[in-house]
């Protein structure tokens, strides 16, 4: 399904219990990454992994335009290689961060690839420590792609639209 | 009071209330990036004519767009009626600019080209086109331009040293031009703009500042060129003049294509390109030799492949604005391996810059509260020190002065001449 597709996309009705599933996955991500929990938010990401924060909406093609984030699989695991070596100054403490995860909904099941892909809102708090401690607020939107490796839900895809990503960013060096 | 430059900028230190100072800013946005050469973008991101992108020239929002005869123009983007902003988007297309205040319409030259209800309006239109730069010049199409017009030439601002940078990277493109077509990410900075050409053109840091980036990615390139060790280093620091400096890993460069992390197997076609545009002793040296890392004087970093300007905000808070090069006459492949090596390294997400980032907003804070000693007194707090490497560097027959790349050759360059700029256009 296309970005614009999938915008336009009435939420599907799923069984209680996978709804309960998809949505526990969804806080446990974003209290692992709030929590600077790389090791542990690290295995819920499946080996095909794509991680992408667009500059805007996410309806360009991140092979020919910059994105902020715009990570494989291999460049993820160098993202958290270097957030666990312990001096990532840009996270040197990590910043102390909550988010709200809210208006979750299932846009698309594909059972032959035995993906979910759902939608949801977010408001991110971070307090900056590593330099002159302010308060930054980081909203936006997230498409997930779920599939389930070993009878376990994982991440195939996380893309991360921010309110403000047409302006210029603060340091986003933590996992948003 | 005039802020007395001379006594805050020392050959060997500067005082720390020059990031600080508003009136020292305010000077700066008139003396250096109003009444100075600016880069303001690239010709290659308005291939078509009404093609315009909207930039900042100090704190000045303009206009830079294509007329119908292929010319640039860099215009205010302010409405000359009442000065309503024109352009509020990144980028567009059109064929004139309308302000949607009152309707006066501007054509992409700024000639102000009808006003609504005429019959009240008794000026001559030719009298109102919007403001504009007083100068514009192009080098290997990169747009520079000055608001006031009393700037000398492009030419005598860039010197030999700046044009170089730009040929030697423009020269990597087996059509000679590259293309800025990757967009601009913006990285928002709350320290002074002038930590960066500091940062930017500083070899010194790399193994404290990027240890994390050195320990994670153990094929970077910077290893080489930039650590090693201060005697096993063969890197420069190099001050071109004018304040333009550069960071010149060429000579630790122990392959070809280090730069881009690939062997001659995988980009075989752009070799051969390369090769028949320059001829193969040429092609093999440029191949070898990669992308400059340098800093244009006062706001454009040529980061191997990628480009990055400086836009300040105020005293306090800028934004690291970066994209990177693609090639013309290449495989996808190629121009798309550049991008994924500039994501890696500029933006605020990056594996390098926010840690810098982190070290400008930590000086910045350091900086606070500092007042300018009194005159004479260098007794005082609040001096930063730039002396390494003074007795080591040595000016070379074609006017350069060269340092070892941990040097602060290139903070000295870049603090001599903004004390020229700012005494001799007070
Ligand atoms: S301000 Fe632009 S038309 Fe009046
Ligand atoms: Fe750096």
């Amino acid at each position: 399904m296309s970005a614009t597709e999938l915008a336009t996309a009435r939420p599907l009705l799923v069984p209680e219990p996978l709804r309960r599933e998809i949505e526990a996955f969804l806080y446990l991500e974003a209290r692992l990454a709030d929590e600077s929990r790389y090791a542990e938010w690290e295995k819920l990401v499946a080996d095909d992994m794509h991680y992408w924060v667009p500059k805007g909406a996410a309806d360009y093609d991140p092979a020919e335009r910059l994105s902020y984030i715009n990570d494989n699989r291999p460049r993820l695991a160098t993202r958290i290689r270097q957030l666990m070596t312990g001096v990532r100054h840009a996270q040197t403490p990590p910043s102390p961060m909550r988010r709200i995860v809210s208006n979750i909904e299932v846009l698309a099941i594909d059972d032959v690839a035995g993906t979910y892909t759902v939608g949801s809102n977010f408001v991110l708090y971070e307090l900056a420590v590593q330099s002159g401690a302010t308060l930054r607020v980081w909203p936006g939107r997230v498409t997930h792609r779920l599939r389930r490796v070993g009878g376990e839900l994982r991440m195939s895809q996380k893309i991360v639209e921010l309110v403000t990503a047409t302006a210029p960013q603060w340091n986003m060096a933590f996992l948003i | 009071m005039s802020t007395p430059y001379a006594a805050l900028i020392l050959e060997d230190r500067v005082h720390g209330s020059l990031y600080t100072d508003t009136q020292v800013f305010a000077d700066e946005m008139d003396r250096i990036f109003r009444r100075g050469w600016v880069f303001v973008g690239h010709d290659s991101e308005i291939p078509k004519s009404g093609d315009w992108v909207t930039r900042q020239v100090g704190r000045e929002s303009v206009i830079m767009v294509r007329d119908r005869g292929g010319a640039i123009h860099v215009l205010a983007n302010r409405c000359a009626h009442r000065g309503n902003r024109l352009c509020w988007r990144e980028r567009g297309n059109g064929n004139s600019f309308q302000c949607i205040y009152h309707g006066w319409t501007f054509g992409l030259d700024g000639s102000l080209r009808a006003v609504s209800h005429k019959a009240g309006f008794d000026r001559d239109r030719a009298e109102m086109p919007l403001d504009r730069a007083g100068q514009v010049g192009l080098h290997r199409g990169f747009v520079f331009a000055n608001m006031s017009g009393d700037a000398g030439t492009l030419a005598d601002h860039l010197g030999a040293g700046g044009r170089d940078l730009i040929d030697r990277l423009c020269d990597l493109s087996p059509t000679g031009n590259i293309r800025l077509s990757a967009g601009w990410i913006g990285h928002r900075v709350e320290s002074n703009w002038k930590m960066w050409p500091e940062s930017d053109s500083d070899g010194y840091h790399l193994d404290f500042v990027h240890a994390s980036m050195l320990r994670a990615q153990p094929d970077n390139y910077y290893h080489d060129t930039v650590i090693g060790g201060e005697s096993a280093n063969v890197s420069r620091a190099v001050d071109h003049g004018r304040g333009h400096t550069e960071l010149d890993l060429r000579p630790s460069y122990s392959r070809e294509l280090a730069w881009l992390g690939v062997g001659r197997d995988r980009v075989g076609a752009y070799c051969d390109a390369l090769e028949a545009r320059h001829g193969k002793a040429r092609a093999e040296r440029l191949l070898w030799d990669g992308p400059p890392h340098g800093f244009i004087f006062p706001n454009l970093f040529l980061g191997e492949v990628n480009i990055a300007r400086i836009d300040p905000l105020d005293v306090g808070s800028m934004v690291h604005a970066h994209t990177v090069i693609q090639l013309e006459d290449v495989d996808d492949a190629l121009n798309r391996r550049l991008l994924r090596q500039s994501e890696a390294a500029l933006g605020p997400a990056s594996f390098i810059v926010p840690d810098d980032a982190i070290i400008a907003e930590r000086m910045q804070l350091g900086f606070q509260g500092l007042r300018p000693p009194a005159s004479g007194s260098s007794a005082s707090g609040g001096w930063i020190d730039l002396s390494r490497g003074r007795a080591r560097e040595q000016r070379q027959p074609d006017g350069t002065r060269v340092g070892h790349v941990s040097d602060e050759t290139t903070n000295r360059a870049f603090w001599h001449h903004y004390r020229h700029v700012m005494e001799s256009r007070a």
